[in-house]
């Protein structure tokens, strides 16, 4: 099979890549092996949450200028109207968020604390300065939804000048569900909250709960197919109402993963899922054909490779006892030699692990062997120098390294 | 300064196995006892070893008297303390490298100690334990057995307080009260209350583990300990059904024991200073040993995945006569310091092994009624733990957390599934099905403060994910009243920092992955970081 780019990797970073690709009208395949970070999503996307000691950041784009030289930011070119084509990427296929790229806002996370952040998705709280716009909300939950602690979130909320009552709320579907003990995750109870009926008893419920509360708090758990279900409940109940995130499998992620693969598959791109590229034939210094684990005795040749496949946790990076290595092609990685150096004794310190990746010239091209493959290209977590933990830069560093292999691609 | 309002016949200190039997043995003597735990139950030697059952044959050619009461508490613990023992047997192969004379010697040893040892075909080891290394060339068959050590240490807290005895973790031992050359009492300071308190008794027993000679140097007197560490692997499935041992003498990782749903391999041994028997943290060197040698045991290993490293010291003890060490034994000294040292009402109960705890609080229990004057029999050896009674009428449904819970508390459990309905019954950790109602039985029964004391009750967090998820779930159950929010979130951060600790020494491959899923999550999804700070939990 022949296509103009194949992309290795389908979660954010692949998707973005594919999606601009197809737009200017290439044929593009995705190799999407399963599962993908959007599944630890909070419901927004970072660009740069702390500068590189630390502090938070109120502007990205300028604070972006003072990243270390190593820092994958450095190779995209113009991070703002790169930024702006990444919400507008969102919006088109379906995802929409507020924020800016020069101005960071503030999210409440799932244990309460709140972080910088650039994007986040419509319907969730967000903050602008230090305070809620509320003074009194009702922090609701499913009764025996154990991913959303609702003691830490009202504790958040506190800090943040908010009088806050913790209310449970329950259906008789959901106290079926209940019934099986691993059935309480974020995912499966959005499944079951999934048609209009139980949806307009569950506001029924809330409104009934909600007493003189200015607003409703929520976790993220609906939605997972049907906006319209989320409109619906917003629309019912009858006080301002907003999710925040819950402890993975993250109901947001899990919607956002399937809208950018509708897109891609709108604009024509193949999306090959549950599969992934195990080997690749390599001439004079390009890859010429990549094979997949599945469509075994065919290639898939095209002009241009992507490779979108993540860390460590995505497997795009992996480590034995004596190196970190990348596993499909054997590219270049820049990492510490000496094992012990990997990590730091406390969890909370900068890892150096975290900033291991394949190594890429100014274009993103990867190399083997110090040379440039000159139709590789690598984006998202694969890239070292970016811990996107410490620097709260994931979902930036996932979407504008692709648009920008997506822009050299198209040169 | 509190005032001193309670006078004890006894005062244990120690919440490792030995104070735990210890303080056992004396309440269900009718005496007033009370102990004292620096940090948790099981914080030392007692939560970091194998958890193996001895059989007593890895002394048998070197040292007969431990082997010999090794395979009596052995027969014994699996009637008192049948809801913390597996059944597994175990096996002691000779590998091509090894010396297959030196199994007679073992054999014969074994059976002089009273230890069954059955000579079998390597092709029937092969087929008993599928596991094994192939090219073994011999295999004896013995009665080793695997053992949880925490439940066991909790089963002993929990039976001396139902016969009276009183157990306050978190409380240190700073200083023995001595009036006239006799001990009267303890100071202590509570870590939790940041106060100093003082409890009088007739009769200090210190059964502090390798800390003991500390303990023994507030007193005055000298308990010469030799600190070995030893560092053991635990994997993150159960690749064994029966323990494997090496068929040679005593070395570095030669036990390889499967535990509940994992399996340990262990361990090294090394003196060390006593300056550093807090530093727990497991070398590159250590890791390095334990698994060039384990593979020995069990190919296997070389393909499973490690969940983490951790490491413990033996309190070991030299001969009054031999102050060097070198002739230390693995046997039990109960020291009368009163006749051995002219301080009155003051006992050290040392040396021996877990596996000997029993015996061990035996004597130092017949020591301490001697001194008060006190004729009662040990019944120890006879009454069955908290949870091993023979099984009561069962729970009408038994879920997977129900059984799961038998296995951790045996028929302890009737409280749990009393309380269980569908909320209670909602799963806190899906690795070892860990429930709601488990967690909050253990919050009301068994000592819990932190989520380190939880892991230890309940193995939360011990389990495959290593706490990825299940932390949160269950730092918010354990998170009862509001205002303990902050407190329950920087225990949070403490005890994901905890976990890091045994995974650090190895975290390549899949742990590498795992790290970085939970750096995302706490970090970066949740921000954690911002109420980490709070010293480590214990």
């Amino acid at each position: 099979m022949k296509f103009n780019t194949v992309v290795m990797g389908g979660g954010l970073t692949g998707l973005t890549c594919g999606i601009a690709l197809a737009k200017a009208g290439q044929r593009v395949a995705v190799v999407a092996a399963g599962q993908s970070s959007l599944l630890f999503a909070s419901g927004s996307f970072d660009l740069l949450g702390y500068d590189a000691q630390g502090a938070p950041v109120t502007n990205p784009v300028e604070a972006i200028k003072a990243l270390p030289e190593g820092h994958p930011y450095n190779k995209v070119g113009d991070v703002e109207s790169l930024a702006a084509q990444a919400q507008e990427l969102l919006a088109e296929a379906g995802i929409k968020t507020s924020g800016k790229a020069n101005a960071n806002h503030k999210r409440l996370t799932p244990i309460g604390a709140v972080k910088p952040t650039w994007l986040t998705l419509d319907g969730y709280l967000t903050l602008d300065g230090d305070t809620l716009p509320y003074k009194k909300v009702a922090l609701m939950n499913v009764i025996g939804y154990l991913d959303f602690p609702t003691k830490f979130i009202a504790d958040g909320l506190r800090q943040l000048g908010a009088d806050v009552e913790v209310k449970p709320i329950t259906l008789p579907e959901l106290n079926e569900a209940r019934k099986s003990p691993t059935e309480m995750r974020a995912t499966n109870i959005a499944k079951v909250l999934g048609n209009e009926d139980i949806v307009l008893r569950l506001a029924a419920e809330i409104n009934a709960k909600a007493g003189d509360a200015d607003a409703i708090l929520l976790p993220a758990v609906l939605g997972i197919k049907e906006d319209v279900l989320a409109q619906l409940l917003k629309k019912q109940v009858n006080k301002p109402m907003h999710y925040v995130a819950t402890i993975p499998p993250s109901v947001p992620g899990a919607r956002m993963q399937m809208l950018l693969r509708k897109r891609f598959e709108a604009l024509g791109g193949t999306f090959l899922n549950g599969d992934k590229v195990v080997a690749g034939k390599l001439e004079g210094g390009k890859l010429v054909s990549v094979e997949t684990e599945k469509l075994v005795g065919s290639k898939l040749e095209a002009d241009n490779f992507v490779l979108a496949t993540g860390s460590f946790m995505g497997r795009g990076l992996v480590s034995d006892y004596e190196k970190v290595y990348e596993p499909v092609f054997g590219l270049d990685v820049d990492y510490i030699a000496e094992r012990p150096q990997w990590t730091r004794d406390n969890v909370f310190e900068a890892q150096p692990y975290m900033e291991f990746g394949v190594k890429t010239d100014a274009q993103l091209h990867a190399m083997k062997d110090g040379n440039v493959l000159s139709n590789v290209y690598a984006a998202g977590q694969v890239l070292g120098g970016n811990n996107k933990v410490k620097l709260a830069s994931g979902e930036g560093v996932d979407m504008l390294t692709a648009l920008a292999v997506a822009k050299n691609i198209l040169k | 300064m509190e005032p001193i309002n309670k006078e004890y016949d006894v005062i244990v200190i120690g919440g490792g196995i030995t104070g735990a039997g210890t303080a056992r043995d004396c309440a269900m003597r009718g005496l007033k006892v009370l102990l004292l735990e620096r940090f948790d139950y099981s914080y030392g030697a007692t939560g970091r070893n194998h958890g193996l059952l001895h059989s007593g044959a890895r002394y048998a050619v070197t040292d007969k008297e431990s082997a010999t009461e090794c395979i009596q508490e052995n027969m014994t613990l699996r009637k008192v303390a049948r809801h913390c023992v597996e059944e597994t047997d175990g096996l002691f192969i000779t590998l091509p490298e090894d010396d297959l004379a030196y199994q007679k010697t073992f054999v014969e040893a074994c059976q002089a100690a009273g230890i069954r040892a059955d000579v079998i075909d390597p092709e029937e080891a092969k087929r008993l334990e599928p596991s094994v290394n192939p090219t073994l060339i011999g295999a004896v068959r013995i009665p080793d057995a695997s053992i949880d050590p925490f439940r066991l240490t909790m089963a002993n807290i929990y039976d001396a307080q139902l016969h009276g005895a009183e157990a306050l973790t978190y409380h240190e031992v700073t200083d023995l009260i001595i009036n006239q050359n006799r001990v009267e009492g303890v100071k202590a300071f509570d870590h939790h209350a940041r106060i100093n308190r003082e409890f009088r008794a007739k009769v200090v027993i210190n059964a502090a583990g390798i800390w003991g000679t500390l303990i023994a140097q507030k007193a005055g007197v000298t308990v010469n300990m030799f600190p070995a560490r030893g560092a053991l692997l635990i994997f993150g499935h159960r690749v064994n059904n029966m323990v494997i041992n090496r068929c040679r003498k005593p070395a570095n990782a030669d036990i390889l024991v499967p535990d509940d749903t994992v399996c340990v391999i262990g361990t090294t041994s090394d003196r060390v200073p006593m300056e550093t028997v807090d530093d727990m943290r497991v070398t590159p060197q250590e890791v390095e040993v334990l698994l060039r040698e384990g593979e020995k045991l069990a190919p296997a290993l070389a393909t499973t995945r490690i969940l983490r490293a951790y490491a413990g010291v033996r309190p070991l003890v030299a001969a009054d006569n031999d102050p060097s060490g070198r002739s230390i034994s693995r046997g039990i000294v109960c020291l009368d310091h009163e006749t051995r040292d002219g301080l009155a009402g003051f006992i050290t109960i040392t040396g021996g092994k877990m596996m000997t705890y029993r015996l061990m609080a035996e004597d130092a229990t017949n020591m301490a009624c001697q001194k008060l004057g006190i004729n009662k029999q040990c019944e120890t050896a006879t009454t069955p733990l908290p949870g091993s009674e023979v099984p009561a009428e069962e729970p009408a449904k038994k879920t997977v957390a129900i059984k799961a819970a038998e296995g951790r508390h045996g028929n302890l459990t009737k409280a749990i599934a009393q309380t269980t309905d569908i909320v209670d019954d909602a799963l806190v950790c899906e690795c070892e099905h860990v429930s709601v109602s488990e967690v909050n039985f253990a919050l009301d029964n068994l000592h819990v403060s932190n989520l380190v004391n939880l892991r230890r009750r309940t193995r939360v967090g011990m389990g495959t994910c290593q706490g990825e998820l299940c932390a949160t779930r269950a730092a918010g159950v354990m998170c009862r009243k509001q205002e303990q929010a902050p407190e329950v979130k920087a225990d949070l951060a403490s005890f994901i920092n905890e976990r890091w600790k045994g995974v650090q020494p190895v975290a390549w491959g899949d742990n590498m992955a795992e790290a970085q899923l939970t750096a995302t999550i706490y970090e970066g999804l949740c921000g954690l970081n911002q109420f980490a700070g709070k010293e480590e939990l214990k």
